[in-house]
Parts: C-alpha cells; structure tokens; sequence
C-alpha cells in the first residue's frame, strides 16, 4: 500500500493513520515482552513501565498505554540524549541507559533506556523503554525510605552511557550495576528485560522504515504530531480564557514537619496555554522533590485530561502548552538535593491542576484523591534461601468524585496507573502474610457524588529484622471535595493496630520490624463532589447496605435518616434536615 | 449423523453432517448441509427447534439416525447476561479481612481510562453487602495457618440464605493449594442452604491470583443458575418432540462438554462465540494441507482474529470479558470493532477512523436504504464496486448505491477533499490498517511471525479483505472456505469433547521430584477420566495432554510446554521440559537464559474425548474452464489502479480444479470474494477457494 507518488510532499491523512496504528502496535509489543520477561514484582505485577516509539527528531510519535507519568517524562531525556550523541555515534544494537533526574529522568530507581534504528546507515528512529527497579543501590533497598538528603543516597546515578554496544553488553557495566545492586539477579534480569523490549521494538520499527521508506515515514509521523497539536488546540479554545490558580500541600519532607506548598498558574489563552509555580515553596531537604520532567509529566496529563483525552498522546499535543519553573523550587530542584519520594508532589501538582481548572470547567474535573503514590519497601533475608530480598509494595487509593458519579473505590487516578501485588503472589515469594486489605467505611468524601473510600492492608512479617522503608502523604492535609463535597480521610501508617504495642508510624521514615510485626497501611480516602445533602437519598442507602457509609454518617453528612432495621428513609426526617 | 447449531444474535445456523453409511444421496462419503432461522431472543430455544426442524425438512433425515448435536451459544446464553448484568443473584463467601479483593480489582484504570477520567473498571457481580467472611487461613506452603472456624460459615451461610441469594461462590486464600477449607464450607452450605447452588474456586479455578480466580468462580456462580435453566429446558423441549437427544454444549475452549457438565461449569460457556470458527479453521487448515493458519472472522459488527499453531486452535487461560478475568481456557481470540457495519467518520483534528461504532443491522449501513445516513464500511465496498447491489443475500436484500455514495460523499470526501472513490478507498484502507494492527498483535506479540500462516477468512464481510489484508502483512495464502458464513456451525460439528484441569504446584524445576509431578497428573487424570466416561466417551477415544506453565524463577507470567509421557516421568524429562522451555522463551521474547533457575507454576492436563473424524467428500473435477461461472463483467476499484473492468464469477458454479486470475470478484450468496491484481484463486477438491496473493 504505497503512498500516492504523485502527492509527494502533502501527506495522505489515510496513511497517517495506518502509520499511527503501526508503530502504536510496536509500542505495545515493547511493553508486553518487558512485563512478560521481568523478575521483580515492581514490574511483573505492578507495571510500573513504559515504553514509547519517536522519530529521529526524538519527538514522541507512539506510546504503550502504561503510567502517564512516565510517558511524557521521555521528553526531556531525549532531548539531552539528542546533544549527546552524534547520529554516528549511534550504532543499531545499542542501548543507552540513564537515570538521572538532573538530565530529564524520573528518580534514580527508574532506569530509562533508548535504542537507535537505522535504515541503510541513517539514523531514522528510536524506541525507549522505562521501568521502576526494585533496587539501585543506596541508603536503603527499594530506595522506599522518605527524608533522605541527598541524591547520592538513593543510589547509583546514570549519565547517559552504553550499556549494550552493537548488541553486546557492556561486561563493565554490568560488573558495577552487580556490585552495586541488592538483588542482582532481580534487577539485571529487569534490565535485559527492557533491552529486550528495546531489540524487539527496533526491529518492528525498522520493518516499517523498510516498508514504506524513511521519508515517506518521516512525513506521516510530522503529520500524526500536528494532528494531536491540532486537536489540542482546538480544545484549548473553548476553555474560557484566564488565569486559574491551584494550591496544595504536601504534609512534609520527611525531615520537618513543615508544610510545602504547591501553587500552579495556568494562564489560558485562546489556542494555548502557560503554567508557572510561581508560590511554590522552594526546594527542601528531604526526598520528595520533584525533578522537571515528572513536573511536565503531571502538568501535561492533567491538561490533556480535561481538553482532549482521547487525543493520539504523542510529542505535538505538548506544544500548545508552555512550562515556566524557575529552578530551585521544590518542583525544579537543583543536584544533589534527592527526589526519591517525588511521587509524593507530582500526583498533587495534577490534582492542584485539576483544582485550578475546576473554576472554569466544573464538568471536566475530578475531585481529590489519594494524591500520591505509596512506596512501602519491604526488604530482609529470606528464611528458606538465606537470600536478600526487597519487595516494594505500590499502593494506589480510590478516586475522587466527578461531576457525574461516584469516585471509583479502588481505583487509582492520574499520574499512577499501576496495579497492586496479589496477596498470593507476595506470600508465594516473600516471608510476609497479608491479614487485611479491605475499605474503611465513612472515608469516602460525602457529596452529592462520594468520594472512593480508604483502603487498608495489613502485613505481619514472618522474619527479624525487617527493613521497612516507606513515603506516604496526605497524614495532614486531607484530599480535597469539590463544589460543596467534603474531603476524604487522611491516611496513617500503625504499627501493630489493635494491640497493645499499637503505635503510629510516620508517613516517611525507615524501621526495622520483627517477627510477627504488624503494618496497618490505611491509605487516604478521596473527596467529594458536590453537596452532600443533594445526593440520591437511594444511593445513600446503598452505601449504608454495603457497610460504606454509617447509619450515623447518614444522617450527619447526607441528612438521609434510615430506619437502622428496614434501611427505608424517613421520608419525614429526611426533609427536615435537608431544609 | 450429527447437527451443530450456532445461536447468534440475529441468525441460527444449523450445519447438518450427513455420515450414515451408504445412505449419503451422492452414494460417496459425507455431505455437509446448512440453513439458517431467525434467533429467538426471548427463548432461543424455540428458535433451535425451528432450525432442526428446517434442517431435516430441507435433508430428509431423521432424528433417529442422529449421533449427538452440538449448541454453540455466541453471545446469547450466559455471556449476554453477563453483558447485560442480568446474572443471578449471588453471595460470596472470602477469607476474613479479603471480601473486598473483588471490588479493589488489581487497582488499575482501564486502557481507555488513561487520560479520561470518566472511565472505570465494571462494578464488581456481587455488591459489598452480598459479600461475606469466615475466619480461616491457609499459608503460602498450602499449610493451615487458622483452622476453619465452622461457626462463622453457618453464620455466613445464614445470612446469605436471608438474603435470598441463588449460587454462592466461595474463594479462599490459597485454596489452590489446600482445598480442604473450601470443601468443608460447600459441605456446610448443602446443610444450612441445599437450595443454593455452589462455586468452589478450587474446582473452577485453582490457580494463585486471588483477584482473578474470585473473579472467575463469581462469574461462574453468577451464569450458573440461567445456564442451568436453558439447558434442562432446550433438553426438555428437545425430547417431548424427538425422545431423548444427546446435547453437547460449546466451551470457549474450542472443545465440547455434555449439557449435564454446562450445568456446574458455567463459566466455560462466556465468549465462546468466537470457539466454532477457531475449531473449524483447524478442519479447513488440515484439508488445505497447513497447520499453521491465521482465521479471521468479519462479521457487522466485529473482527475475530485466531490462531492455529500445529493444527490446533491455540488456547489462553489469561483471558477476561466486559472487563472481568476469566482464568479458564479459552481460544485466543481476539477481537476488535471493525466489521462490515463499522461507522467511518472525521475527528475534530480531520483524521479518518472507521468504528468501532457500528450502524449494526438497523438502521445499518446507508445501503440498506433503512435511513441510516453515516457511511460503513459495507457503503464503501459498494462504492468500490466490490458488492453486487443486485445480490446481496443472493438477492433476498437490495442495496442501494447511490445512497452509499451520498453518505461517503457527504460525511468523508468533501471534508477531506477527495473523490468519492478515493474516500471509500480511504475507508478501506483505514479499516484494512486497524484489522492488520490486530493481526500483528495476535501473532507476532505471542512469537508467531505471520508470513509463515495460512489466512482463513470468513464471516460475511472477511472475504472482501482478505487479500489486501494478507497483502499487507505478507502472507501468501488464503483460503475462503465452504460456506463462509456457517463455518462457526461447522465447527460445532467437528469439535472434540474437552475437559481442561490446573493444579498450582509453584516449585523449581531443580528440586521437583519427577514423582511429584506423576502424582499431580494422575489425580487430574482420574478426574478427566471419570468425567469424559459419564459423557459416554469410549476409553479407546480417550486422549489426555499433559503440559506445565513454566517460567523463569522470578517472573510473573508462565510460558505453556508440553509434557510428553508414558505415564512416568524420570528427572531426564523434567530436564527436557526445561530445555523446551528456554527454546520457546527465546522465540517468544526474543531471549533465553540457558543458566538461570525455572521455576514449574502450574500442571495443566487436557481431556479429550474424541470423536469420529469428519471425512469430507472429495469432488469429481468439473471442466478445467471457470467460463461457465462467468457471470459478467463490472468496474471494480483497486489500489493505484482505479476503476479496472473485472469479472464476476459466481462461486456455486466455479468446480473443483478451476482456477481464475485477480482482478476478479468471485460472488456467493453470503458474501463476496475480492481476488486483488497479481493474485490466482484455485477452487480445490472440497470448494474452497484457495488464493496465491
């Protein structure tokens, strides 16, 4: 199916297309032969990866549909990756990893990987890989422990290097990850996996070079990244102009217990659209800032989220958009200070995104939620092997209330899209038994639609000296309800609950269990939207039957009075507190 | 004599193999014969009658002469009420502290959800107030960690029976390991509730994930009691007009079960739609000589894509539907919304899509002159020429070209500036790109590289792309079977009784001990046997499959190997097993690791009962000339050709041997074959058209 030869240099809107399909399913194809192939269950299990096709440019043409907080954070890597190397620098089989925040990667635990595709010598393409590691080295393993002060603690730190060359590793290499890393059969395994992915998805690409030429290609792809430019545009004009404002807090940075701010400021006019952190609070010393890339991967989801989310996500829909950070912010922080537990700012940066933009569009936003991502590592020796082991355990939270309906309970939002760890596949391979992981009734940010409810899970460890390190938020500021909805609950982290050695533990910190220990992880539960007093007196009831919502709660939040026997509404009562 | 009725949504088929001996009418080997009747929505099984009753009218034959029947059920049985939410009401008894695993899911957001912050995973079958807990704990070695308190099933079990529940599903931690606490509280449920029906997650599912095997068991409990209905009522309605019918029911395995086993195993009956075609391409597969081939099903709606690797349907027990998993094996079929009926239409960026919103049959594409006014898919075929207006259905449905050219005219060409042609051309291609996007993804993302595959199209709308599509991806065979638009019927007939069995064993392959192993197959073993002998299945047709999930010690997804056997194994054969295993990773993805520990997940073990082979008539060659079939000649639209005068073969006239020349369109009342420029189509002794692209 050859392009028109005699339209050369207009591109065919019907081979854009076929184009689009083509390399998405190259993308795909990546990220499934990484899940399929890795060990740890960071990967295997939660997904926390992505993987993305570009044009020679190093503009992103294709996406797997994975975490969008890593799918746009490959912007800026390969820029830098762009000024590095020459294209004859690049030779077909090679990988080049990096994971330094302070060049465009995420966190040191998130390894980025690049492989060129060449056609008759040209450079005409790469595909990229990302995924979360459960150990690099570092102060703690699974780097899962909050407050710590400088990038060198969270372990080894990549500059944009060759780790396979012509297709050979680099034995050298490899000898330092070996050294270095906790679980080297884990972690090395998990990196050939993603070269792996890289070799499969350079070899599709090159088939479709091949098949319809590069600059036939080449065109196609400008042409799919103006389409989504132009989409996006197109939205952005019907969003009224102006300036929305957005501000959250992060509870602390593991140090202090001192509040951060977060401001965004979108400045909104006609086609596009600026956004600046003028307000934020500066840089701390603890862990949780957050390096630019994952700043423009959070501004750029949430945006994308409210003008056009099903948009092809490729490179042209950032161009309407215009990111303005001055460094030194706790959003663009300056090396060495250590961004770790960035997770912990980013998911809130699009939820204060969601906050702005709910002034001008409160029929496109989500209220509140989780607003994190929780990153408990749990690590030791394990009792049958007498090897180390390093389980990160990823928690997600119910979403927050939209316009619409109710938050999903259980469902993680924005940035995050991973999956949590069967209890059987934790147990199967790591000394832990989970006790609970159920909700928490009356959690749920009361509204006209109700916020998802906490979840909890509760882990005991079979072995002395447990490390456990961990970063969660939202102990202090709750998640917020939008238009009259109340805020979901604050999470807390207690140590042997309901005993009598129960005790708190702080949101970011390191302990050592022992046997027979038990953490409570009760995660935040999201808000709500709209008056509580105007939801469905019916759906109130369901909640009540289901053991969501109390019958005290009912009444109180919902001014819904049930009969505690029937659950019939008194009708009565009800409209006497509803006025 | 055997009947294979396929019930879908809109059409019965019912294929009819006649095999009596000596009394086929042609006096030499079998004879195949097809009708098809309205469905009956409100009780298809009124609809099967009609059907039987219209297939023995048209044959002759007689019930009296019948060996068994087979029911396929496409979406109608069970997987509608699925769809629809129509289930029964179901309780679920968990573990303390876990009833909620069904509703938390696995956390994630669906694919659509990504950015689209209205999208949700489905609500879970059994709301939160139906769900309930017993205090037991089985560990991670299968060892009980809390003994079953008996007290809190009875109280349990009460409240589900105050709560009018009709089937409860019951899913315990790790009673895939240690079914004891499982079996105790079904023995609990017939004593405090006997009228509930019960699923055990260790007998429907025992695999580790607890979410997915909750997942599976409750969808079994949901389905379980409006299968159980339609069943002894089709086997009702059955004998009071023909005495006692054997009635065998599709699985989405591809394989047959007894109606007295769909009863417990509901389940295995959702989406298994998609099962017939899959086990008919493998007849059609072996006839043209490939054991390797691609099926792909376009039908109005949806394009079904399959595999045959070795001559067998290739199966996958990590399927799921409307969103929820479904662990039991199923044929991996994968579909995606492109069919005949597909809508195509402008986004706001000027890009051309077509579906996957379908115009469906009503008001259906513009050419049914029915007041649908997008263009389809079928509009853009008849723009190009490719669809005779004049004999569409055979001519039983007119179509209307002038009202397909308007639609495309209006709603693509002027948009995006092209001519009519070059519009429906558009749509094509369009739709031609997503269905091969989707054959790439069934075959080259599981290790198959598809220019080594047969492609066997079929469904109403397959024939017409077929050979663009195998164009596209480079494949260079293609074969339009009999029959195309009854081949899932086809395929009741022809399909084997299965019985599939999984143990969860989770031990490396170093340390387990081959007897291990021997004693985990013979207990499946027993089972399959005892299963497939209360189905009637001679021992001497009795075939049992040993395989094993392995995978690297450390990952989290298994690669299926086969076990050959003798009914012992020796540490020689566990050793083989691991090196087929490397061998087969290295083609999956691309690596292998000959030094790194494999661990040995899952025993798997397949019952088959066979039965007779079904022998198909060879045809006498007619005259080597197809000039008889000739119909006429008519301008048909092909890629940077333009309009090419082409002739038009009529297929029921095309004999054994003849062979035509692309261009040309070789025409049959269900549908319509395109044979592109270059390409040479054979009709081959049992009428299959057999193309060289």
């Amino acid at each position: 199916m050859a392009a028109k030869k005699t339209k050369s240099v207009k591109a065919d809107p019907v081979l854009m297309q076929v184009l689009r399909y083509a390399t998405e399913q190259v993308a795909d194809e990546m990220g499934h032969t990484l899940v399929r192939t890795s060990r740890s269950t960071i990967i295997k299990e939660v997904k926390d990866i992505s993987c993305a096709v570009f044009d020679r440019h190093g503009n992103t043409v294709a996406q797997a549909h994975h975490a969008p907080m890593l799918l746009t954070g490959f912007e800026l890597g390969m820029r830098n990756l762009r000024k590095r190397f020459k294209d004859e620098e690049l030779d077909e089989g090679d990988v080049i990893i990096f994971n330094d925040p302070y060049i465009g990667g995420q966190h040191v635990m998130d390894l980025v990987t690049f492989a060129p595709v060449k056609f008759k010598g040209d450079l005409v393409g790469f595909v990229g890989s990302i995924a979360h590691h459960a150990d690099m080295g570092g102060a703690v393993a699974g780097g899962t422990q909050g407050g710590l002060t400088e990038i060198y603690l969270e372990g080894l730190r990549f500059p944009m290097v060759k780790l396979f060359k012509k297709g050979k590793e680099d034995p050298e290499l490899f000898g330092i990850l070996n050294n270095n890393i906790r679980v080297p059969d884990k972690t090395l395994g998990d990196i050939r996996a993603q070269a792996s992915a890289d070799f499969v998805g350079a070899r599709r690409l090159k088939e479709i070079f091949e098949k319809y030429g590069p600059a036939v290609v080449q065109r196609h792809m400008d042409a799919l990244l103006d389409y989504s430019e132009k989409r996006i545009r197109e939205g952005l004009v019907k969003i009224p102009d102006g300036t929305y404002t957005g501000v959250d807090y992060v509870d602390d940075d593991g140090l202090t217990d001192k509040p951060i701010k977060l401001q965004v400021n979108i400045h909104k006019e006609r086609d596009h659209a600026t956004v600046d952190f003028d307000g934020t609070d500066p840089e701390v010393p603890g862990n949780v800032n957050c390096p630019i890339a994952t700043v423009h991967a959070a501004v750029y989801y949430a945006l994308i989220a409210v003008v056009d989310p099903h948009v092809p996500a490729n490179s042209g829909c950032y161009r309407p958009f215009q990111v303005n950070v001055q460094e030194g912010l706790v959003v663009n922080p300056r090396p060495p200070r250590a961004c770790g537990a960035r997770t912990n700012v980013s998911q809130k940066i699009a939820e204060a995104m969601f906050l702005a933009l709910a002034q001008g569009l409160p029929d496109r936003v989500m209220a509140g939620s989780h607003g994190q991502i929780t990153n408990c590592g749990m690590s030791g020796y394990h009792p049958e092997t007498g090897k180390r082991f390093v389980y990160i355990d990823i928690e997600g939270g119910g979403a927050g209330a939209r316009w619409c309906k109710d938050g999903r309970e259980g469902q993680d939002s924005h940035l995050a899209r991973f999956m949590n760890t069967p209890i059987e596949a934790v147990e199967l391979e790591f000394p832990l038994r989970i006790e609970r992981y159920e909700f928490i009734p009356d959690t749920g940010g009361a509204g006209k639609f109700r916020g998802a409810l906490a979840m909890r899970r509760d882990t005991r460890s079979l072995i002395d000296d447990l490390t456990l390190a961990r970063y969660g938020d939202r102990q202090v500021f709750a998640p917020f309800g939008l238009y009259g909805g109340k805020e979901g609950s604050k999470g807390k982290f207690i140590l042997n609950p309901e005993t009598s050695e129960e005790r708190p533990l702080k949101s970011k910190g390191v302990d050592k269990l022992k046997q027979g220990d038990v953490v409570s992880l009760r995660l935040p539960g999201a808000g709500g939207y709209g008056n509580p007093k105007g939801r469905d007196p019916q759906a109130v009831v369901r909640d009540v039957r289901d053991g969501k919502v109390t019958i005290a709660q009912a009444e109180a939040e919902y001014g819904v009075v049930l009969d505690p026997l029937t659950l019939k509404v008194d009708e009565t009562r009800t409209r006497e507190l509803r006025g | 004599m055997r009947i294979g009725i396929d019930v879908g949504g809109t059409f019965t088929d019912i294929v009819l193999i006649d095999d009596r001996k000596g009394k086929t009418r042609s006096g030499q080997g079998r004879r195949i014969h097809y009708t098809k009747v309205l469905t009956t929505p409100q009780n298809p099984a009124l609809g099967v009658l009609n059907g039987i009753d219209k297939i023995l009218r048209l044959t002759g034959a007689s019930m009296a002469d019948l060996d068994y029947m087979v029911h396929g059920h496409g979406t109608t049985i069970g997987t509608n009420a699925l769809i629809e939410r129509k289930g029964a009401r179901a309780g679920l008894i968990t573990t303390a502290g876990f009833r909620d695993v069904l509703e938390i899911a696995r956390v994630e957001r669906p694919d659509e959800g990504l950015y689209d912050i209205l999208v949700d995973t489905p609500e879970p079958l059994i709301p939160r107030y139906l769900r309930t807990e017993v205090e037991e704990r089985v560990g991670a070695h299968g060892e009980v960690v809390k003994p079953l308190d008996e007290a809190s099933v009875v109280r349990a079990v009460s409240y589900l029976k105050d709560q009018r529940v009709e089937t409860i599903a019951v899913s315990l931690l790790f009673a895939f390991l240690n079914p004891s606490h499982e079996a105790r509280v079904k023995e609990i449920c017939r004593q405090v509730y006997p009228e509930a029906l019960v699923s055990l997650s260790s007998e429907i599912c025992p695999e580790f994930r607890e979410f997915e095997r909750t997942s599976t068991t409750v969808i079994n409990a949901y389905l379980q009691p409006i299968v159980e209905r339609y069943v002894r009522n089709l086997i009702a309605l059955l004998a009071e007009k023909y005495g006692p019918v054997e009635v065998r029911i599709m699985q989405a395995s591809g394989g047959a079960m007894s109606a007295e086993t769909a009863r417990d195993h509901a389940v295995n009956i959702v989406n298994s739609g998609p099962a017939g075609g899959a086990v008919a391409g493998a007849f059609i597969g072996q006839l043209v000589g490939d054991d390797h081939v691609m099926t792909v099903d376009m039908g109005g709606t949806s394009f079904d894509i399959g595999l045959i690797i070795g001559g067998v349907p290739r199966v996958s027990s990590e399927g799921q539907f409307e969103g929820y998993p479904v662990k039991i094996p199923a044929v991996d079929v994968h579909a995606i919304g492109a069919g005949g009926g597909s809508i195509a239409w402008i986004d706001r960026g000027g890009a051309l899509n077509v579906g996957p919103q379908s115009a469906a049959a009503d008001p259906g594409p513009a050419c049914y002159g029915l007041g649908g006014d997008q263009p389809t898919v079928t509009d853009a075929n008849l723009v190009l020429g490719r669809l005779n207006p004049e004999y569409f259905l055979g001519g039983e449905m007119k179509l209307y070209p002038e009202q397909a050219r308007a639609a495309v005219d209006s709603c693509i060409a002027r948009p995006l500036g092209l001519s009519t042609e070059e519009a429906a051309y558009g749509i094509a291609r369009v739709v031609n790109a997503n269905m091969v996007k989707g054959m790439a993804g069934s075959s080259i993302q599981k290790g198959f590289d598809p220019r080594e595959f047969t492609l066997i199209a079929f469904g109403g709308a397959g024939p017409l792309h077929a050979c663009e599509l195998a164009k596209e991806i480079g494949m260079q065979k293609v074969v339009i079977p009999l029959y195309p638009g009854a081949l899932s019927a086809f395929g009741l007939v022809t399909s084997d009784i299965r019985h599939d069995y999984v143990q969860t064993i989770a031990k490396s392959a170093a340390s387990l001990l081959p007897e291990e192993l021997v004693r985990a197959y013979t207990a499946m073993e027993a089972k399959a046997r005892d299963q497939l002998r209360a189905e009637k299945i001679a021992d001497e047709d009795i075939e049992i499959e040993w395989t094993a999930d392995v995978r690297y010690s450390g990952q989290a997804y298994e690669l299926n190997v086969p076990v050959p056997h003798d009914g012992a194994l020796t540490r020689k054969d566990i050793d083989a097993l691991v090196t087929r295993f490397h061998a087969l990773h290295q083609k999956t993805y691309a690596y292998s690791s000959a030094d790194e520990p494999v661990d040995v997940i899952n025993v798997r073990l397949i019952g088959i009962g066979q039965v007779p082979d079904v022998k198909l008539a060879r045809q006498k060659r007619g005259p080597t000339s197809p000039r008889p079939a000739l119909k006429g000649k008519r301008p048909v639209y092909f890629d940077g050709k333009g309009f090419v005068p082409t002739p038009i073969y009529e297929r029921d006239l095309l004999k054994p041997g003849n062979v035509v020349k692309g261009p040309c369109l070789i025409e049959e009342i269900i549908s319509s074959t395109v044979v592109t420029p270059g390409a040479t189509a054979r009709v081959d002794p049992w009428g299959n058209v057999v193309i060289r692209v």
